[in-house]
């Protein structure tokens, strides 16, 4: 049933009985290992009680046998010879604490990544295997039993960023009975979603759908929302987060305003409304939109005339119920927090940067969030589709899909994936509200990849007789009050010249600003080239960061659409809950540790630590937790008082000889 | 505390009038302590101290010369010819004076000088050069009350200099190194910090860090921590952890070990004392 072992005597030098195990991982490593061979030499090794080899020692079969082996031999230390121990170490050290040895007694012996992949069938490839698995059986000689470090937690998720994806997120924490911190930088949570009109392919109200939500985080006794909010700084480690949160001062206080509006009637200031992406003018005292909450006004200091010294004080004149507080100053929210949710949502890459379409110049020439606030109902034109230069309606207007993606030498070079369908609503919306308007849509090629999205797309080109134009566009002019589209048209390979009375442009997607501070924030290089937020692992861990504890969600970490950011916050929000619920933080034990004895506090250590794991008082201290056993510290120690546990420096001498013992006929 | 009048001296060739044969005329085990200082240079050393411990119960060697080698031993970095070259010149041959006989010729001078742990079993150490007051006098305390550590023990505390070291550490970067004439030291800050190489984090406390707080850096005198193992390489470990150049990252390491490289001397800075226990100096001659 299984293969013969090779039994032996404990060897008279040591006690330890320690059992080998050679995987021959199908061809991966017996087709260049001779693992017989490896399995024998390594009976005769001091200290090794049992020696086998198996075809899949990761395989049912194969654990048993090591389980077997440990209760028959009573082995004191088991090393696997198989392939990487990233791959299968949990799976041994689970088998191995079923049949009562201690999990960090078994080690893995990386004869696959290490030996039988890289080099060819060979008597010296058999030999570095016999030295790799050597070494390990020196190094578990070294082994102590350990037990895991556990420590506790906050039940506290903090959340980042209050646009859907965080609303999403902070709603399914809270759901599940945690509390949670939800920080918005700007007056109002609801981001990009609220200042859509419609969104595709069913045409839902934005607004409509992202609402009630909004009324749900503002009314949930759960969730402690801090908007006009920044996180500040960040320490501690996974579970145990402290978090500092500067909140600026709105000067109105939320529970007294009423929305009368009769401040921002008398406000004498006008500026551009952020809102409305700068096609209406706001005052200095305002609400971004009226269902935004917090439900109040906000004073935006950088406009108002003059807080310190007070100038104008027109607001709180008429203000009945009081609720203007020049006073007002900005406060300090300190709080511990388990998990850490980054919904930092996106920002569109400026047109400005878009010297080919007239950069920004031409105010005809707008982008894709512009002419949603054109569309919406909400807007500034109040539904009607009026171009900012003059208020016509545009007859003919001409829609540039990848403006700044997928444009590796001048712009982005990635395809920012909602482009495709929201540019198919935009000219399907404009050809409802515009009827004897002339919709012209440039692309490269359509990526309609969702539920009802090609249909979508269909219904646009077919129902809405939009003319959908294969090719680039060369050149966006202005000429009297038309715009000029210079393209190419590559499916009946003419030039395109139209003169537009609009251009929207479908402007690429990039991170917001403020996502690279709050990297610095929380120490961690959780960012890719283009400045989105990193996943741990593309495929399967999408949701998680490198950092423990510290979940994304929504376009923080690429171009997404809404029921994908959506379903990304349900997911990270399933993980913080996953962390928050359990009974404590596990964290492995092989981490460096400090002889209290030696060490003389001088220092060296702790600047090396890439984990912040160190702070030295009278002595050094390792926060188990945060180490990830790296060991840098330990080549730092100038006194030896640091070491790694189960890597001592006497293990590694014993496991550098035993590297360098001859193997005989190798 | 009050030393001469709780023992007897019976042997102190530099203070009395002591001579070899007084030594071999006592009976084995006679003497109940030799502290003896210096390492073994000589022929003639290496007999004396192989007398003294026949004669002695125990042997204490007293002072860095006698624990590590001490500054004599950084001579073992040169060859025995090169150094009576160096001494006396061409043409000088060890022997007698003209026309005395053999046994007038100076004592031979051994290949390397050796602490003396390397020439006989040592019971007990007093490091430093000097030796600290205060670790003398834990010596005495000891030895009189008949307390003593286990063998092997030396007079020092196992923490590094650091430890008792009154010098405060800031941002523990080294981005220069200078020698201490070169700079004034802040007299608050720690030397290391300000690119002084200071041996304090790889050698015994013991001595109320005296060095440092005399804005001078530590030479490593009372020897490395029980678990340094190589003072001068645990040094250049921990200096090559420290310094730094700029952003971090492959793209700083040219200008990294251009600092390293300002360190001037560095047998002669790390291994002042402990050149017989460099790595390289362990094997063959010179």
């Amino acid at each position: 049933m299984y293969p013969e072992g090779i039994t032996h005597h404990p060897s008279p030098i040591t006690r330890s009985r320690i059992g080998v195990f050679v995987c021959h991982c199908g061809h991966n490593i017996a087709g260049t290992v001779d693992v017989e061979r490896v399995a024998e030499e390594l009976s005769r090794y001091p200290g090794v009680v049992y020696s086998t080899h198996y075809e899949y020692m990761c395989s049912d079969p194969g654990q048993e046998l090591v389980k077997r082996a440990i209760k028959e031999h009573r082995l004191t230390g088991v090393v696997v010879a198989a392939c990487s121990p990233s791959m299968h170490e949990a799976t041994f050290r689970t088998a191995a604490e079923e049949a009562g040895l201690n999990p960090f007694l078994v080690e893995i012996a990386n004869v696959r990544e290490h030996c039988s992949w890289v080099h060819p069938r060979s008597p010296e490839t058999t030999a570095k295997a016999i030295r790799i698995a050597r070494a390990v059986v020196e190094k578990v000689k070294g082994n102590h039993p350990l037990e895991p470090v556990r420590v506790g937690h906050a039940e506290k998720c903090l959340v980042i960023g209050g646009g859907i994806a965080g609303i999403q997120a902070a709603l399914d924490v809270a759901e599940a009975g945690y509390e949670v911190l939800l920080v918005e930088r700007s007056p109002t949570i609801g981001g990009h979603m609220a200042q859509l009109s419609e969104t595709f392919p069913t045409l839902d109200c934005s607004q409509c759908i992202l609402t009630p939500k909004m009324v749900e985080v503002a009314r949930h006794e759960r969730i402690r929302l801090l908007t006009y909010s920044e996180v500040e700084e960040v320490s501690g480690f996974v579970g145990n987060y402290h978090v500092r949160i500067r909140k600026k001062p709105t000067y109105v206080d939320p529970d007294k305003c009423n929305l009368c509006g009769e401040c921002e009637k008398v406000c004498p200031v006008r500026v551009p409304n952020e809102f409305d992406r700068g096609l209406s003018q706001r005052a200095a005292i305002y609400i971004p939109f009226p269902q935004a909450v917090p439900s109040s006004y906000t004073l935006d200091e950088e406009a108002c005339l003059g807080l310190e010294p007070l100038r104008c004080s027109e607001c709180a004149r008429v203000c009945e119920v009081g609720a203007i507080d020049y006073d007002m100053q900005e406060e300090i929210i300190e709080e511990d927090v388990g998990a850490i949710i980054l919904a930092t949502g996106y920002e569109l890459y400026p047109v400005e940067n878009m010297a080919e379409y007239g950069a920004g110049r031409v105010p005809d020439v707008i982008d894709s969030l512009t002419f949603e606030r054109l569309l919406s109902a909400s807007g500034p034109t109040g539904g009607e589709v009026r171009r900012p230069s003059d208020g016509k309606v545009p007859k003919e207007v001409v829609f540039i899909q990848c403006s700044g993606s997928r444009d590796p030498e001048l712009h982005k070079p990635y395809c920012s994936k909602i482009c495709c369908m929201y540019t198919a609503k935009h000219a399907l919306l404009y050809r409802h509200l515009v009827p004897d308007g002339k919709a012209y849509v440039f692309y490269i090629d359509i990526r309609a990849g969702g539920k009802d999205y090609e249909e979508f797309v269909a219904r646009a080109m077919e129902e809405e007789r939009v003319l959908y134009l294969r090719g680039k566009v060369a050149k966006v002019f202005r000429e009297g009050d038309k715009v000029m589209v210079w393209g190419v048209d590559t499916l009946t390979g003419k030039r395109v010249e139209i003169a537009a009375d609009l251009v929207v442009l479908a402007q690429a997607i990039v991170p917001s600003p403020g996502v690279r501070t709050l990297a610095q924030v929380l120490h961690t290089s959780c960012l890719d080239e283009h400045g989105f937020l990193k996943e741990a692992h593309p495929k399967l861990r999408p949701l998680e960061t490198l950092t423990g504890g510290v979940f994304i969600a929504g376009a923080a970490q690429g171009p997404k659409d809404i029921p994908e950011a959506v379903a990304q916050a349900s997911g990270a929000a399933a993980k913080a809950v996953a962390l928050l619920s359990s009974p404590a933080i596990v964290h492995s034990p092989e981490v460096a540790q400090v002889d209290e004895e030696l060490c003389s506090g001088c220092g060296v250590c702790a600047p090396q630590c890439p984990y912040s794991a160190i702070t030295v008082e009278e002595v050094a201290e390792v926060n188990e937790v945060l180490c990830e056993g790296c060991g840098t510290c330990v080549a730092a120690c100038p006194s030896g008082a640091m070491s790694l546990r189960n890597l001592a420096d006497e293990q590694v001498e014993a496991m550098v000889q035993a590297v360098l013992e001859e193997v005989a006929g190798g | 505390m009050e030393v001469l009048s709780q023992v007897e001296i019976a042997f102190w060739p530099a203070l009395a009038d002591s001579k070899k044969a007084d030594l071999e005329a006592m009976p084995k085990g006679y003497i109940d302590a030799a502290l003896i200082n210096g390492a073994i240079r000589t022929q003639e050393n290496l007999e004396m101290v192989r007398l003294l411990r026949e004669k002695s119960k125990l042997i204490v060697a007293y002072g860095a010369c006698a624990h590590l080698g001490g500054i004599p031993s950084l001579a073992n970095l040169y060859g025995r010819e090169e150094l009576l070259k160096a001494a006396f010149g061409d043409g000088w041959r060890p022997g007698p004076p003209p026309g005395a006989p053999q046994e007038d010729a100076p004592p031979e001078l051994l290949p390397k000088a050796l602490p003396l742990a390397q020439a006989v079993p040592v019971d007990y150490t007093v490091p430093g050069c000097p030796p600290p007051a205060g670790l003398i006098g834990e010596f005495f305390s000891a030895f009189l009350s008949g307390e003593m550590p286990p063998p092997g023990h030396v007079f020092a505390k196992v923490k590094a200099l650091c430890e008792e070291c009154p010098r405060t550490r800031e941002e523990r970067v080294l981005k220069k190194i200078v020698r201490p004439h070169e700079i004034v030291p802040d007299p608050e800050a720690c030397l290391l910090d300000q690119g002084i190489i200071c041996l304090g984090p790889v050698t015994r406390g013991g001595c109320s860090a005296a060095c440092p707080s005399a804005g001078m850096p530590c030479t490593g005198c009372l020897g490395p921590t029980p678990k340094a193992g190589d003072m001068g390489l645990s040094m250049v470990s921990a200096l090559a952890s420290l310094v730094r150049a700029g952003e971090e990252g492959e793209a700083a390491i040219p200008s990294e070990n251009e600092i390293l490289d300002q360190l001037v001397d560095p047998i002669g800075t790390l291994y002042k004392y402990g050149v017989p226990d460099m790595p390289c100096a362990k094997e063959g001659e010179g």
